[in-house]
């Protein structure tokens, strides 16, 4: 049965890519090592058994039972580690609309879309400030959901989600298995906290995201004085009350639990090492772009950067009629490839990860630019093998091709840093995963390609004229916001604008499909930029759908304009 | 040979030992020659010079020497301020209102500094040295302020004005009533009334005195579980014990008198009325309870409660001997607060030296720093203004700005850099990461006839509650 399912699978034309039932070892032959952690050899043999690296050497022994690879003129590397990315993660899950709640007491009725918009919980604490949520708790089964990560070379990503103040405790996963078990390496790895707001509630500022987390580690350090005090002597005093939400960041304050801050800016960069010293936490910073003005703090704070490879460049069109961009923000983009190269000078620990970047391929073609910066590519191959592992406290299991490893590895036909790099052989925990190669015709060979899926009904469907003028009113707790949308369609892509009180937004990533339309937007609100995304459909001459904000959902309908 | 080499080691090493001192001792000397010298504490010093040593006023006087290799300013037919204080001043904020409770003394605007701010360049630009950065005007109890030097490149620590008393922000009147920024989707916070701004500030200080007395007595040993660290309520401990300045803002007379009564109340003095445009009416109550004054110079109209001002409410506070200060509120007239001072002059008749005390001594005294700054004066800091002419008339302008005696502003130098700047922006906008995409991408953002205003009325960007 699984044999014929391995054959089908092989067969299905859609499919590049392939599943091997778990031989009893594996050897690659005739491969160029990259060990990372020790040298190179330029021609020599890897023995997998049981999920683990058996062997590695120039002379290694092949097995008789062993599925030889022959991997002549490609590279072996350890697998590759993303340290940071939501891969796995359930989307957040969209608040039903408060349904009926109109014309109720202003106060309660918005308390009740705020409960709304929260899953259950016993938590003392508003959603967004809850360090005790888990991200293995929301990984998915399955190991299909990865296929285009997996293809690109990654056999190992750091994930979390990235929603509220604290993001909560990331999980270390293999990007193979079929159970959550067989995927999750590590839980937690750190506890990760965004510099971020809660709109419409405390804290709603970065001035209040700084006060509300000083008074929750301080929470947290009496919370664990006060469950000491107890568990000595509890007669004569008061049980400490119950609070999941402190009791997670106990051993964030013991030092046993890293904490991450999404820190991007040399003053969100100052922030994290600011607030990391002032309650002894150990602490690193994620995205780190500017990381390099400040590495003489890091190196002093001992915190390493999971840097981000997403790397700046300029998405907005040119005009003549807007203002040219400041130099801050042009110096911005030139030096955020040098970062890395001037942080490895400055001794200051780095892992590379994603960045949020949508086409994974750039990954590797980015890390590229970054030895164009000054990196030596010995140092970027380690930020994402062994230099990450290390940093996330898997050191000594992953990372790097020795005896005994987890057996991890990804195989590489070209250079790892070009564009036309392509991954024939991925190896996670043992279980081997081939891609063939695409013919050359077809562009962007190995990065963000998913797996085949039964690859059904891929021919468009009709697509619907929406074009048009349409006044809607945007249903908010306790009232109701009147906004015009003035749409233009070209195709499948949508454009125009969104115009309400609040000012005028241009309309991104607008699509119409068979099944309705979205867009993206930005809104000014209470000072601050809020992005929406619009979800809709139009039926004759009526428009419905809904809008998600950071605030929750709400409704929309109206009519199209004469 | 060999003697030749030692010998030269020898002499390199005996030299560099005896200068090395020398050379910092220099490098910490300027001299500011012949110059019209606005002491702002006892009167104005023709053809005077200023001997600054390790970022201090050494000596003022007439044909003063330098040691060799200091750094001398010709001042020659110029004029020599203090630097200016801003007493009131939101620039280098990441974020100004924590406006989602009544109540956020837990706030520090410390956490949310931005040395990277273009305004504290143009702030300097302007004569503007030293400012009160507050915590916006959303709420009856607003965040813990940051009293900080414009050292423009240097690193956010040393920004602040470390012996400066801490301060915090209150507000009366319309804006934590908030019916300037009833926003759509929000409930209506409480208060909605200026009796409810009262009785927020009320119950925000019993219970300071509660958590207070709770810790009194637990390190009495009267109680034997430690109380609960509560940072909204500590900066409140500090203000009734008097180590806390409070900076309020408010636009009644009725309002100002109700706090200061407040004070009273629970033992403290309130620092500032901030914008205080109708103090005119109350001016002696002010001068007994003690209590600084922070105005605009003659700018009222804005919104309702900012209706009943006189331009002569300066004069009217200062001949009634409150301490008043002229502050910007804004990142665009913290630039010429030098001329707001000057209106002050023309209404009422407030006397030259008055009158420039109230953007420099008056604002360094509200701010428990004059004495450090905010004159001249031997042993003070540096913090001066070297003006191509008087500094209130409106044809001067600065060449140089000096905090501490380190030059932050260089008008000649500014000219200099804008070309190797045009420079470097060529060379960046060269690169593909700078280009725009060949097709596509998002628009951009085009500038519109809409200005930003510069109140802290309804327009403002952020609800207008600064």
């Amino acid at each position: 049965m699984k044999v014929k399912l391995f054959l089908f699978a092989f067969a299905a034309i859609a499919s590049l890519f392939g599943i091997s039932a778990s031989a009893q070892s594996i050897a690659i032959t005739n491969a160029k090592i990259v060990t990372v952690s020790g040298e190179t050899i330029e021609k020599g043999t890897v023995v997998i058994r049981d999920g683990l690296i058996e062997s590695v050497g120039a002379n290694a022994k092949i097995p008789a039972d062993a599925q030889t690879i022959d991997a002549t003129g490609m590279t072996v590397y350890p697998g590759f580690i993303d340290a940071l990315t939501s891969l796995g993660l359930q989307a957040p899950a969209t608040p039903a609309p408060t349904g009926g709640g109109r014309g109720g007491g202003g106060a309660a009725a918005a308390a009740a879309a705020a409960t709304a918009q929260a899953p259950a919980s016993n938590s003392n604490y508003a959603l967004g400030l809850r360090p005790e949520l888990t991200a293995s708790e929301d990984i998915r089964a399955g190991e299909s959901q990865f296929d285009a990560n997996r293809n690109a070379g990654f056999t190992t990503v750091l994930s979390v989600g990235r929603t509220g103040i604290f993001n909560g405790q990331s999980v270390l996963i293999d990007l193979a298995g079929d159970s959550v078990s067989e995927m999750v390496v590590k839980s937690p790895v750190a506890e990760h906290i965004s510099f971020a707001t809660i709109p419409g509630q405390y804290p709603g500022s970065l001035l209040g995201t700084f006060s509300a987390l000083r008074q929750m580690l301080l929470d947290a350090q009496r919370q664990q004085q006060l469950l000491k005090m107890y568990a000595a002597n509890p007669k004569g005093m008061r049980r400490p009350e119950a609070d999941k939400s402190l009791d997670a960041l106990i051993p964030v304050l013991n030092r046993e639990v890293p904490v991450v801050f999404n820190a991007n800016t040399e003053r969100e960069i100052i922030r994290a090492v600011d607030l990391a010293k002032e309650f002894n936490l150990k602490a690193m910073v994620a995205g780190g772009q500017e990381a390099w003005k400040v590495a003489d703090r890091l190196k002093g704070a001992d915190m390493a950067v999971l840097l981000s490879l997403n790397l700046p460049k300029r998405t907005t069109a040119t005009s003549p009629e807007a203002d040219p961009e400041s130099l801050e923000v042009l110096r911005f983009r030139a030096e955020a490839p040098k970062c890395a190269a001037k942080l490895a000078a400055a001794g200051v620990k780095f892992a590379f990860q994603s960045g949020g970047a949508t086409a994974i391929g750039d990954f590797f073609t980015n890390a590229g630019k970054v030895v164009e910066g000054g990196l030596g590519k010995d140092a970027a191959v380690r930020a994402m093998t062994l230099g990450s592992a290390e940093i996330l406290g898997v050191g000594d299991r992953l990372g790097s091709i020795e005896a005994g490893k987890i057996a991890n590895l990804a195989v590489v036909k070209g250079d790892v840093f070009a564009r036309e790099r392509f991954v024939p052989y991925i190896i996670i925990d043992g279980k081997l995963f081939e891609q063939k190669e695409p013919p050359k015709t077809e562009g962007r060979p190995g990065g963000g390609r998913r797996g085949g899926q039964g690859g059904g009904g891929e021919t468009p469907a009709a697509v619907p004229n929406i074009g048009g003028s349409y006044s809607i009113t945007i249903q908010i707790p306790d009232s109701a916001l009147s906004s015009t949308l003035n749409l233009t369609q070209s195709g499948g892509m949508l454009t125009g604008t969104m115009v309400s009180e609040l000012g005028t937004s241009q309309i991104r990533d607008g699509h119409v499909t068979a099944d309705g339309f979205s867009f993206s937007a930005s809104v000014q609100y209470g000072g601050t930029a809020i992005d929406i995304t619009v979800k809709g459909s139009v039926n004759g001459n009526q428009i419905s759908g809904t809008i998600d904000s950071p605030q929750g959902q709400v409704p929309f309908a109206g009519t199209k304009n004469p | 040979m060999k003697k030749i080499t030692a010998y030269f080691v020898l002499l390199l090493l005996v030299l560099g030992n005896a200068r090395l001192p020398a050379l910092a001792q220099v490098k910490s000397e300027v001299l500011i020659k012949n110059g019209t010298v606005l002491t702002a504490s006892h009167g104005t010093l023709e053809g005077t010079d200023i001997l600054i040593r390790d970022g201090k006023i050494a000596k003022i006087g007439k044909n003063l020497t330098a040691s060799a290799g200091a750094q001398t300013i010709d001042a020659t037919g110029k004029f020599v301020s203090p630097g200016i204080i801003d007493c009131h001043s939101h620039l280098m904020l990441d974020a100004i209102n924590e406006g989602s409770l009544s109540v956020t003394s837990m706030t520090r605007v410390r956490d949310v500094l931005n040395t990277t701010d273009i305004g504290i360049y143009r702030a300097l630009a302007g004569g503007a040295t030293t400012a009160n950065l507050l915590h916006g005007s959303a709420n009856s109890i607003g965040g813990q302020n940051a009293v900080v030097k414009f050292k423009w490149g240097k690193p956010v620590e040393d920004f602040l004005v470390k012996d400066a008393p801490p301060g915090i922000k209150f507000a009366l009147g319309e804006n934590p009533r908030g019916t300037n920024f009833s926003q759509p989707g929000r409930p209506q916070r409480y208060p909605h009334t200026r009796q409810g701004v009262m009785e927020t500030d009320r119950d925000a200080f019993l219970r300071a005195r509660d958590y207070k007395r709770a810790w009194d007595d637990f390190k009495a040993g009267k109680t034997k579980i430690p109380p609960r660290r509560d940072l909204e309520l500590e900066p409140l401990v500090e203000v009734i014990e008097g180590e806390r300045l409070v900076h309020a803002h408010g636009y009644r007379s009725d309002e100002h008198l109700n706090l200061m009564l407040l004070a009273d109340e629970f033992g403290f003095r309130v620092a500032t009325l901030q914008h205080g445009l109708e103090a005119y009416k109350i001016a002696p109550e002010i001068a007994k309870h003690g209590t600084g004054v922070s105005i605009f110079a003659e700018y009222w109209g804005y919104k309702l409660e900012a209706y009943d001002a006189i331009p002569y409410n300066a004069y009217i506070l200062w001949k009634n001997g409150v301490i008043v200060s002229i502050n910007s509120d804004d990142d665009g007239r913290i630039r010429r607060l030098n001329e707001e001072a000057a209106k002050v002059m023309k209404y009422g008749g407030v006397p030259e030296e008055d009158a420039l005390r109230m953007v420099t001594l008056n604002p360094a005294k509200q701010l428990g720093i004059d004495k450090r700054t905010g004159s001249i004066d031997v042993g003070k800091d540096a913090d001066l203004v070297i003006w191509n002419g008087h500094p209130f008339s409106i044809y001067s302008r600065v060449e140089t700005t000096m905090i501490e005696g380190e030059t932050y502003f260089d008008r000649t130098k500014d000219i200099q850099n804008r070309a190797a700047m045009q420079k470097e922006r060529e060379e960046l906008e060269k690169l593909d990461i700078n280009k725009g995409p060949a097709t596509g991408g998002a628009p951009p953002r085009i500038p519109t006839e809409k200005v930003k205003s510069d109140t802290d009325d309804a327009e403002n960007g952020d609800g207008g509650n600064r």
